[in-house]
Parts: structure tokens; sequence; C-alpha cells
């Protein structure tokens, strides 16, 4: 809202100086933005909140000021002549659709001279930044400026049967606005129409057909009040924003229309001359309901903290237009002004005297006793992983939660439920050269295309080393209802898949050091087939890895090998082990013994592992896979020779050399004998 | 018999005893390899040392008595010589250092150990949750896709009011069924006060922090998806002077020093009344975040009694305090994960 000092000091005189004033409001609630010389006068840019509609006009800031100020504010008083001519007799006025238009006045005025402005008014509104135009036109923004409630004045020559309809427009009517633009209109917006076409988007713009020119003669005043919400879709489907839109799409003062339709009448006929006909045609389908509030001195200080004395609460309420119907020792019965629908409840009120009091009355050392927090055993393990991926030399990445779908379609690893779709797009969140990928609009069921795009990005700009994980939830449909959004870990790194293996494996038991693991062919399509697995838990699918195929790599413009992982951190919050146990240490030296295994290529690892495992004893420390090769010459075609360390120790005593033979004898024929292995020469 | 010529075995012993003796002093005192040095031709030279004097006498001992001379004799050598390498190791560093090599290059670089970053939003994030934890807050999470409950109308937002616009929120369906929407991503933390408070009874000191969204088009100040941190406290006597001390406590630990702090009136419709809270910091006031009591039409929809407790709220744009913190300009570098620009927190 700009504000004219000049201007404002017609209704009130504060003695203080245009900083201190600029800074009151600032503290009370107007946030003072910017103040700008213009000519011999100032325009004061204030922020007004979307719940104070009364201080988009010079009076509802005057009445601030002069509570802040103390001083009196002055309203001008309208008075002006009417003519014998009953408006009644010329013109008529018809609501429609009561919905969209609750309140309609119209008065008329005959036999206007159309000129430029008197320069006291035009300078006014150049001050505020609004181009003078003609006596009438400026007159009607001049009286919006001053109370807040936009005005429309027409050439009444032009309206067809003097007739005025407020209605939802008919199929495919448009208008010609004054912009000189033509506006299809659709049902839902509210028309201003006379006998035979639309004149006007009511609230919005008026149409170029009837505006007021240099041969208007006789000029009719629409106040009026539109239903904010219908006014705020219409200007927004037409882009057409305009003072008067942004006005009833806060709520105008419906009871307080008549005034500024009164003024404006009084304005024209002491500048533009010409004659007021008789009343005032006013179809007003609003009820006033404005019910009492009760106000208790007690809960001030309860809500705000301090003590307000109640001399200057009287004073405040008489100062915002508040009327005191009662007032006892432990409360006051109020009614509230039509402009401040704002002040409905006891609260309301407390907020206006709180405010106008000074918020830098309030303190801020009073004792607030302490109290425990907690950090939860999900935010502990996040804290663990993040210190894991960062020693094995990760950044952590951010990506927006929606994909496009093509990349929500190529990988689906938790479900094969359709994504939730976003009616509006993400915009602005893709890099070129996935621009052309489509719409952002798919709530993203895994973190792995978002990670392939982040390496895309910094492989095309040559970055080395891109090891990336991302924490964030992804959003799983259900059959119905909320998603359900389990925290996912993402990794994407150009180390293989050994390496990514290992890394997943080593933050696992960082996590659970008893935890089980078990891998399985992985069904995710962009993944290499040999490259890749999926990790499970029982039942329980943790997560998955793989190398990405060229096919996929392909698909998201990759040109380096990548491997991805994704884990389920909201399943592995339920396995962590937070605090450890200790466990007693042997004192005595340990002995490693190296195993070279001829065994079928059907053998898995894990199979080995286990049986040696079952087989070794209490001695076995630890076993150590170290690498697998093959020797078709040596060993035949199907085998595979797998090298492997075993670690043994004792807690009662150094090994001895019969004890390690025992221990290696009883692995050597377990693998044998169930599968087949024999030990190389 | 030339028994002149004989030496007892007593003034030989006698003999080495001071040479010993002599050298070790010698030895201690040499304050310099090169005095180091003469003291070892002094005593050890090989023509003329006085080691090798004292020997040339062991000729003059009496036989039978010669065993015992020579036992002695090599004892002394042995000693002057270990008094002589303890002096020199004293001494010289280099030589239980090695040798200069002139291939050594001390300032090579040595071979980097890569460490990840966290990214810059939850190093904020970390920061704050610690400042509020430390304030008794508890950090709460609640789900990102919401319905119009927890996201409108329990927190006084009416269904005719400008927020719910369809164009400003990211309201969603499932494919199936692309008419209408059942839920939406929220535009603000404040759901999860509404779930919190649903789910339990004050006294309450929460944050929830996380993604929000707003469909604005990215661009160096505006970013669709972003993240904020709410604070929520509820008891019997909690007013607008705990929410400034609070507040004062906040930036305070967050800044490192007392800062002033102020509140001005605003407008959220889950609290009444509202303000924005500044900072006073390198000569402005900075903004800080939006903040209340709650509104007391919140606590109905929970089902508290607003005669009974009052509340307040606050929240504040993490983008935001965490540009300022860093000097980021732009706030889609922080979306883009180039990894130059992630290995700079």
């Amino acid at each position: 809202m700009d504000v004219s000092w000049e201007w404002l000091q017609q209704y009130v005189s504060p003695k203080c100086s245009l900083d201190e004033v600029t800074d009151r409001l600032t503290m009370s609630g107007l946030n003072h933005e910017s103040t700008t010389a213009i000519d011999h006068d100032f325009c004061i840019d204030l922020e007004v909140t979307s719940n104070r509609p009364d201080c988009l006009g010079h009076l509802g800031v005057a009445r601030e000021v002069a509570i802040l100020a103390d001083c009196p504010l002055q309203i001008p008083e309208v008075k002006f002549a009417e003519s014998d001519e009953d408006i009644s007799k010329l013109c008529s006025v018809v609501i429609e659709c009561p919905e969209l238009c609750r309140r309609y006045t119209a008065r008329l005025v005959r036999g206007v001279k159309i000129g430029p402005s008197p320069e006291w008014l035009a300078r006014r509104l150049r001050t505020i930044g609004i181009t003078p135009i003609n006596n009438v036109v400026d007159i009607s923004n001049y009286v919006m400026m001053e109370c807040g409630q936009p005005l429309h004045t027409f050439d009444f020559g032009k309206l067809a049967g003097g007739k005025i309809v407020v209605r939802e427009p008919k199929p495919n009517e448009k208008i010609a606005a004054i912009d000189h633009n033509e506006y299809g209109l659709v049902p839902g917006m509210c028309v201003i129409a006379d006998a035979t076409k639309p004149v006007a988007i009511g609230g919005v713009m008026g149409g170029a057909e009837t505006e007021i020119n240099n041969s208007t003669r006789d000029v009719l005043i629409e106040a009026a009040w539109f239903a904010p919400g219908s006014v705020r879709s219409t200007a927004r489907k037409l882009n057409l924003h305009s003072d008067s839109s942004f006005r009833f799409e806060r709520n105008t003062d419906i009871e307080a229309l008549e005034w500024a339709s009164r003024r404006c009448a009084q304005l024209i006929a002491e500048i533009a001359g010409g004659k007021v006909a008789k009343g005032c045609i006013d179809i007003n389908l609003f009820k006033p309901e404005r019910k009492p509030v009760s106000l208790r001195p007690t809960q001030i200080e309860r809500i705000l903290g301090i003590a307000i004395p109640t001399d200057f609460v009287r004073k405040v309420l008489a100062g915002l237009g508040v009327q005191i119907q009662q007032e006892s020792a432990d409360e006051f019965r109020v009614l509230c002004p039509s402009w401040r629908k704002d002040l409905s409840r006891e609260i309301d009120l407390i907020e206006e005297i709180g405010r106008l009091y000074g918020y830098d009355k309030v303190p801020d050392n009073v004792t607030v006793a302490m109290a425990p927090s907690y950090k939860s055993s999900q935010t502990r393990m996040i804290d663990k992983v993040r210190r894991v991926l960062s020693a094995a030399g990760f950044d952590e990445a951010m990506c927006p939660s929606l994909l496009p779908e093509p990349w929500s379609k190529a990988c689906s690893p938790w479900t094969d439920r359709e994504p939730f779709i976003s009616h509006q797009p993400m915009l602005g969140v893709l890099e070129k050269g996935s621009q052309n990928v489509g719409a952002v609009n798919c709530l993203r069921r895994t973190l792995i295309p978002s990670l392939l795009e982040a390496k895309r990005i910094n492989e095309y700009r040559s970055n080395p080393d891109i090891d990336l994980f991302e924490i964030a939830h992804v959003y799983l449909p259900k059959a119905e209802g909320l998603p359900q959004e389990p925290l996912m870990l993402g990794l994407v790194s150009g180390r293989d898949f050994a390496a990514l293996k290992g890394l997943v494996e080593t933050l696992l038991r960082e996590l659970n050091p008893e935890i089980a693991m078990r891998y399985e062919a992985s069904k995710v399509e962009i993944f290499d087939i040999n490259r890749s697995a999926t990790i499970q838990n029982g039942e329980t699918m943790i997560g998955h890895l793989g190398q990405i195929s060229a096919a996929g790599k392909k698909m998201f413009g990759l040109r380096q090998n990548t491997t991805v992982v994704e884990l389920d951190l909201s399943f592995l919050a339920t396995q962590v082990v937070d605090v450890r146990r200790h466990q007693a240490i042997s004192e005595f030296p340990a002995v490693k013994r190296d195993f070279n295994f001829i065994l079928a290529e059907s053998t898995p690892w894990v199979d080995l592992e286990k049986t040696v495992r079952d087989h070794a004893g209490p001695l076995l420390e630890s076993i150590q896979f170290r690498e697998t090769f093959r020797d078709e010459k040596r060993d035949g075609a199907g085998k595979k020779r797998i090298l492997l360390s075993l670690q043994l120790r004792s807690k009662e005593n150094t090994l001895s050399g019969p004890q390690v033979e025992s221990v290696c004898d009883a692995v050597v024929q377990a693998c044998q004998s169930s599968l087949g292995a024999t030990l190389a020469s | 018999m030339s028994s002149g010529n004989l030496l007892s075995i007593d003034e030989f012993l006698g003999e080495l005893n001071r040479l010993l003796n002599n050298a070790e002093k010698s030895f201690a005192a040499a304050g310099s390899l090169d005095t180091l040095e003469e003291a070892r031709v002094e005593f050890l030279g090989a023509k003329s040392g006085q080691l090798k004097v004292v020997q040339k006498q062991l000729g003059q001992i009496a036989a039978q008595e010669k065993p015992v001379a020579g036992q002695n004799l090599n004892r002394v050598k042995d000693a002057i010589q270990a008094a002589f390498d303890a002096a020199k190791e004293r001494m010289s560093v280099s030589s239980i250092r090695g040798e200069v090599d002139p291939a050594f290059d001390r300032t090579e670089p040595g071979n980097p150990l890569r460490i990840g970053r966290m990214h810059p939003i939850t190093q904020t994030i970390k920061e704050l949750t610690d400042i509020m934890g430390r304030l008794g807050f508890t950090p709460a999470r609640g789900p990102e896709v919401e319905d119009e409950r927890h996201n409108f109308e329990a927190l006084n937002i009416p269904a005719d009011h400008p927020a719910r616009d369809p164009l400003e929120n990211f309201y969603l369906s499932l494919v199936a069924k692309r008419e209408g929407h059942s839920a939406l991503l929220r535009s603000q933390t404040s759901t999860v006060q509404i779930r919190i408070m649903e789910t339990t009874q004050p006294p309450i000191r929460v944050i929830s922090l996380g993604r929000v969204y707003r469909p604005d088009t990215a661009d160096p100040t505006h970013y669709p998806m972003f993240h904020q941190m709410e604070g929520l406290m509820v008891d019997r006597n909690v007013n607008l002077a705990t929410l400034k001390t609070v507040l004062q406590l906040f930036a305070t630990n967050y800044l490192g020093k007392s800062v002033p702090v102020r509140i001005r009136p605003s407008f959220f419709p889950f609290t009444e009344p509202s303000v924005e809270a500044d900072y006073f910091w390198n000569g402005r006031w900075t903004e800080f975040g939006g903040a209340g009591i709650v509104d007391p039409n919140v606590f109905r929809a929970v089902g508290y009694d607003p005669e009974v407790y009052t509340g307040f709220a606050f929240g504040l744009g993490v983008e935001r305090l965490c540009m300022i913190r860093h000097g980021i300009t732009d706030i889609r570098d922080m979306y883009t994960n180039d990894v130059r620009f992630l290995r700079q927190f």
C-alpha cells in the first residue's frame, strides 16, 4: 500500500516526524518497506497483511496513526445537493448471482464536464503511482485510495436500457476491457451487464465500451461488494490483476461501501460539475450479524505476559472503532467495527491491544522451566550412517521429491503401484540436457533416478570422484489413503559392484554387527543382471544394489560406469544396536591358515563360508574371503578356486600345532564331504 | 736382569683408570664434533693416542701378570670406545637419522584421504536441532504427503482461504483417479504439530523439521521444495514473553553472542497474536522467522482447552539461514548436487 504523506495529514496531524510514524507503523503491524520523495511529497510503501484490508486506504492507515501518535482522526464530512430527479426512475439494478455479489449500489451524476483533475488531486494520485486520466476516473481511484472501497464509473448514456444486471456470463460471452484486450468469460465469474451486454468484470475491470471519455455527460457510480474467492479466481484466470481486484480479494467492508459512493458523488459534483440524482439504488442481500465479544482483562496478561493498564485498553478500543457496550471489573462487552472482519474473538482483541501497546514492552528474559529433550534412535542411526558415508568419501546430495514420468517408470523396486501424480509440476528444477524429459510431476518411489541424474550432471561437468548419497523419504502408494513414506538411503558411485557391496556390508554391520543379510537376484530393470542383488533380511527386502546396465546408462545419459545402492533406513532403524555390549578379548596370539579350495562353479561363497563356520569349532575367530580364480587347464571346466583365510585363537592358551591341525582337518573334511571341495595341491 | 724396566701391575692399572677417567671427562666436555674428534685422536688415535701409549707399556709387565693386565686393558679400551660412541650419538643427529637424500622433497603432497561432506542444509539443520535440543525441544517428524485436515483445516485455514488455492499447492492424486485430489505435499511443517497434539497431552516442546513444498518456479531465491523448522511449546503458562525469551536464547545460541531480538505484528492463520521476529546483526534488522501464540481454534481442533493451555509456535526457513550462513547466493545450487559445490562446506 503506497501512502502519500501529504494526503495522510489531511486526516491526522501527528506531532512526530515521518520517520517516527513509519517506525511505529512497522512495530504495530504495517511493515515499512520504503519512503520515496516525490515532488513535494513522500510516498510511503507499507506492507499490509492479508487480514487488514481496512489499511488499503489512507483513512485506515490514518486510524492506526491516530492511535499510535495519540492525535484525533478527522474523517471528511460528505455533503452534497441532490437534484429532484429520482434515480429509481432513471435506472435499475438486479443481482442474479447473490453468491458472487451480495450488495450493489448505483448513484447517478448527470451533466458532468469531463476534463483534467485539479492539481491537488492529480498530485496525490501521482505520488502513489497512479497516472491521472480524467477527473471522473481519477475521483473513483481517489476514493478507493482514500477508504479502500473500489468504485467503478460507467458512462450512463452507453448503458443499454439504463440497466445494471449482475449475473454470471452467458455461454461464449466476451468483453473488451478498458485495457483494450478481449477476455472470454466463464461460469463462476461475476459479470456486470446492461440490458444487452457485459459492461464490466465485477470487481476486476471495467469494459471499454462504457468507460468514461470526453463526451460522457452522465456518470453511474458503482459501489458494490464482490465475493473474494470469485474475484481472486477470475483475476487469476484472466491474468488481470488490478488495485480493485486486490481489495475485493481481501474482503471489502460491505457496510461502508455506501459512504464511498456518496464520497465519490460529492467529489464529482464538486470537481466535474453536474447534479447528483436523488437517492441511491441499493440492492443489499447482506444481513449484518456482528456479535458482541467478551474481553477479559485477565486474559490479556495470560496471553501477552504483561499487564496493560485498563485506561490504555479503553483508549485502543475507542481508537479502533470498537464500541464498549458494557464494562465491569472483569469483562468488557464490545462490538467490533464492520471494517475489521478480523476481529471476532477475544484473542483478536488481545492482539490489537498488544500490538498497539508495543511488543517491545514484552520482556525477553523471563524464567522458562528446563525440560529434557530426546534424540530418537532413528536420528542417532542417521547420524551414524552419515559418519560412515563421510568416511567412505561420499558427499551428501539433496534431490527434488518429484520426477519426470520416464524416470519414475524406469525403476521402482519397492512397489508395483503407480506413483502419486501432482496436479502442478515442479518448474525450473531440471538442468539443461534433461529439460525434454517431461513434466516433473511424479512423486518418487525410489531415490535411484534422482541420483542417476545427479551423477549425469557431474559427469557432464567433468567432475572427478562422483560419490553421492541422499537420505530422504520415498512415497509408496497404498490401496487407499496417504502413502507410506519410508526413509531411504541412496548411493550412486563410479566405483564397482564389489566396492559398493563392501560399503553396504560395512555400513550394515556398523548398525548391527550381527545383522543377517542374504543376497538374491534383483529384478530392477536398469541393473546389469550379473552385477546386481537385492539384500534380504529374512523375508524383508532391506535394499538393493547394482551396476547400471548399458541400456540404463543410455536412458539416464550416463557415460561412465555407475553403481547404485538403496537401503530402507526405516526398517534398519528397527534392527539397530544403539549401545554395544563389551566382549572379553583373548590375550593369546592368533594363528592364520590359508585354504585354496577347488570346487564347482555352482557352489556360492555363502555355502562354503557356512560349511567352514559350522565345522571349524570354537577356536574360529574369523573367516576372510581372499579371491576367486579359475584355471580350466588344471582343474577342468565348471570349476573354480576360492582362496580363504581362517584366523584361529583360543581364550585359554597359545594354540598348539595339534590344536590348529585338528581344526584344519575338520574344515577340509567337511568341505570335501558336503561340497565336494578339494584342496589345491 | 733389567728389573728396573718392569712396570708393576698396580701402576699399570692405575694408569688405565686415569686414562679412562680423563677420556670420559674429555668426551663429555666436547662441545662439538670437531673437539670430540680431537679428543678421540688424543685417546684412541691409532698411532699415538694415549691408549696406544699405555698399550705399549704392556711389554713391561711381568709375564705372570700379563693376562690380568691384558684383560683390564681391553675393558678400559671398550669403556673408552663406548664413552666416545655415546658422546658422538649425543652430538651427531645425522648419525641416527640417516644421510640427507637430495631426492627427498618434503613439499610433495601426501596421499589425500577423501572425506565426504554433509549437505549444507543438513549441517544447518543439525545446528538448529542442537540448539533447540539444549532448550528442551525434541525433534518430531511427520508425513510429507498430507491430507487437507492437517495441512489446512486444523490450522485454522478455512476452505475459501487463498492458501488453499490449487495453484498455490501441489495437490496429488493417484494415476488411476486423476480427477479430484485426496492429498497434497505439505506446504508447511505445522502439520507435524497437529499430529503431535492429536496424540499427546501437554506439556509439549517439539520442533518439526523437514521438506515442504510450494509451486514457485525455481529461480535464485525460490525453489518449489525447501526446508522448514518449526517449534511448538504448549503448557499452562506459556505467553508472548516466553516466546520472546526462547527466541532470544535461540538467537544468542545461533549467532554465538547476545543480540537484540524484536517481534512485530504479522498475520498467520494458526497463531493469534502473530509476529515476525527479527534479530539485529551486522548493523541491521534481519528477518528470522514467523511466530505467535497458537490460535485457540487450533487447540480446539486437536481437543485442547484453550482456557487451560496456551502455547507458542515459530517457524523459519532453513534455506535462508543456510544461505546467509555460508554466503550462498543461488538456492538452486543446493539441489543441483555438483560435487564441487557440496565439497565446499
